[in-house]
């Protein structure tokens, strides 16, 4: 019994080999199924998302199922020998397990401590338990991955920064406004870092998105997109005054939002707090609108700012998550460990009870004088005095493992036992 | 009896206090959420010891500077503990703990069981009076703290030091809403505060207004707050001018209290 994974990632391979061991949808029950065929592979499971490819396996220990197991992802990511000994990582046992939780806990995701990935890693569990290709070993494992992730998320403020500008602006609209529900965004321009922004706004329960462009289909077309509402682009000026968030992102040479539009706009809207983004390089909000009461401007370079600070202190934050994952691959290697012994341990009680109901067999015929109670009695004698006999047995059994030397105990047992 | 409940009160509000600022500097939620059920449990045996000497009726909280204390203190924690309860600014207690134990502590030096009044301090407009202005009093102080970590929090914002700091603290909207509530108010509990003092002086000075400091810097409050309730409701200002102006108003208020006291000769020397 021995777990390993098998897979590549963002960092040990390209995009163009990624993808190429990217399963598409409805595919995934096959993959699990022909891995499931492999001789010797008991348990697998396969996670499949945009940064990685991997295959978590519990198998017999041995070379040539790795081999079989690498043949196979060869095969179906059409991938050379090169390629394969490059880009394909495989980690066995303790650090097969260590590997998984911090993948779980996003420690290896390309953005550290991004959110989705555990969710990713449910789906491929879940995946694996309906298509009955988990067992013992990894539902135990990928459990204790989920609780790791959890711990690692709330005693460490790895996933508390925003690392990505538009979630940066998110978090500052958050400071500003408490909560988004009800506000009011408009949409400017019809930049990409723009168009993630109000996805992100939109996520985070904001009432509705007011998108504007110089040329009035695009608005539309995006208008469509984020179920948001296009206006002209001449009323831009008038609805300033509606809004709390504008998102600023034209290709404009000059500055379309001037200082003096924000001081109406403040004036109308009765000075309740307005929160400028401005994403477009060269800018497109008047840099003095920032200095006006109640008004907060954030440009490209400062939300840049805001990232790259969050990133240094994720660093710290990693470092700490690195102690807590190491804690819980020992807690864990502790139980599997036991497992090794489990079997012996069942073979040894499975003899001990056919004995038993061997010899009360052979007695049947004195035993069958005694009233029910008194039969009882002595079946519950007998087996309190097996059990009594095996206890010591049984839990040194299980010390050793934790110690990783049960090996000549296991065969001690099994000569002296006869068990095999 | 009530000094027990006093006491332990007082140890609750350290504990709290403690737990507060450290959970400052480990940044976790964990901490503040036990400080708050710790603060919770402080107002809670304070509003035991407060009820005692009321019901006791040896000591109202008008008897001394000392019992002011305690009650403005038990106040502000009820306040605070209201509106923990609905936004969810933790944060705030780091600050109203540390207070409420220094004014408690104070207390604790003069609150020693019954006190006897004098009797011109006997009369029904008596407590009316103190406890309103004490209560609005309690109010406008936590918003001057609002206002103090509003105008931080602005601060931190414009110059894009979004991290650290600014992080522990609530969002401008939360701290402009407690801010705003506290000033609604606490302005008419000081009106009718002021008036039901004006009447009792009338009766034991014969006269409602005497051109004393104590009057007048409360008058003076007065008068801000009254400014900052109009503008706040009429003309629709938010954010930094209003806080600064429940700063500025707090602190004559505050001078009125206590400073008053010790830098001029007023007759309402209680």
């Amino acid at each position: 019994m021995s777990i390993a994974l098998l897979g590549i990632n963002h960092r040990s391979a390209p995009l163009s080999i990624r993808e190429r061991l990217s399963i598409s949808h409805g595919e995934e029950g096959k993959i699990l199924e022909a891995l499931k065929n492999i001789p010797h592979v008991r348990e697998v499971m396969y996670l499949s998302t945009c940064n990685r490819a991997e295959v978590l396996v519990n198998m017999k220990p041995a070379d040539a199922v790795v081999e079989e197991l690498k043949a196979f992802i060869t095969a179906r990511g059409n991938l050379s020998p090169e390629e394969m000994e490059r880009c394909l990582y495989v980690y066995r046992d303790e650090d097969a397990v260590r590997h998984l939780f911090r993948v779980a806990s996003s420690l290896d995701s390309m953005i550290m401590g991004e959110p989705q990935i555990l969710g990713q890693v449910k789906d491929a569990y879940r995946l694996c338990v309906r298509q009955k290709t988990s067992g013992v070993i990894l539902n135990k494992l990928l459990h204790h991955a989920f609780s790791v992730a959890k711990r690692v998320r709330t005693e460490t403020a790895i996933a508390n920064n925003a690392v990505s500008v538009s979630f940066a602006a998110v978090k500052l609209a958050k400071k500003i406004f408490g909560t988004l529900d009800k506000k009011k965004v408009l949409l400017v321009g019809a930049g990409e870092m723009a168009q993630l922004a109000a996805r992100h706004l939109m996520d985070n329960g904001v009432d509705r998105i007011i998108f504007t462009n110089r040329t009035y289909e695009n608005a539309v077309k995006l208008a469509n997109n984020f179920h948001g509402f296009p206006i002209e682009f001449e009323l831009l000026e008038d609805t300033l005054g509606d809004v709390d968030i504008v998102i600023s992102s034209t290709g404009s040479p000059d500055c379309i939002i001037s200082a003096d539009m924000i001081t109406t706009a403040l004036r109308r809207r009765k000075n309740r707090l307005m929160f400028l983004v401005d994403v477009a390089v060269p800018r497109d909000i008047d840099p003095d609108a920032g200095k006006i009461d109640n008004v907060y401007l954030y440009n490209i370079d400062d939300l840049q700012g805001v990232v790259d600070e969050n990133m240094e202190s994720r660093l710290n934050e990693a470092r700490e998550a690195e102690s807590i994952i190491d804690e819980e691959v020992a807690r864990f290697s502790e139980w599997f460990a036991t497992l090794e012994v489990v079997p012996t341990i069942v073979d040894l009680k499975t003899k001990t009870e056919d004995i038993v109901r061997g010899e009360m067999k052979r007695s049947h015929s004195w035993m069958k004088n005694l009233d029910g109670e008194e039969r009882e009695n002595i079946e519950i004698l007998v087996n309190s005095i097996v059990n009594k006999i095996l206890h010591d047995p049984v839990v040194g059994l299980k010390r050793e493992s934790r110690d990783g030397e049960a090996d000549p105990y296991v065969a001690a047992v099994k000569k002296l036992f006869r068990l095999e | 009896m009530e000094m027990i409940f006093f006491r332990i009160a007082l140890a609750a509000y350290f504990v709290s206090t403690a737990g507060y600022i450290s959970s400052l500097f480990v940044g976790r939620v964990r901490v503040a959420k036990l400080s708050m059920w710790v603060f919770s449990l402080a107002f809670a045996l304070h509003t035991v010891c407060i009820v005692i000497q009321w019901t006791g009726a040896a000591s109202t909280p008008s008897a001394n500077i000392y019992g002011s204390l305690s009650f403005t203190a038990w106040a502000i924690s009820g306040a605070y503990l209201a509106f923990q309860t609905k936004t969810k600014t933790r944060v705030l207690g780091a600050f109203v703990s540390p207070a409420v134990l220094v004014m408690m502590i104070a207390a604790s030096a003069g609150l020693m069981g019954g006190v006897s009044i004098p009797p011109t301090l006997r009369g029904p407009w008596v407590p009316v009076h103190v406890v309103l202005l004490l209560t609005g009093g309690a109010l406008f102080a936590l918003a001057c703290l609002a206002g103090t970590m509003y105008l931080l929090q602005d601060n931190l914002i414009k110059s894009k030091k979004v991290r650290g700091f600014s992080r522990l603290l609530p969002s401008l909207r939360d701290l402009d809403r407690i801010n705003h509530i506290c000033i609604i108010w606490g302005f008419p509990l000081l009106t009718i505060g002021i008036i039901a003092g004006s009447i009792w002086a009338r009766t034991v000075w014969g006269d409602s207004w005497h051109w004393d400091p104590k009057q007048i810097f409360t008058a003076i409050s007065w008068v801000i707050y009254a400014a900052l309730v109009h503008q706040r409701m009429v003309m629709g200002w938010k954010g930094r001018k209003a806080a600064l102006l429940s700063i500025i108003a707090f602190a004559g208020l505050f001078f009125a209290f206590i400073g008053v006291n010790v830098f001029f000769v007023t007759i309402h020397n209680f």
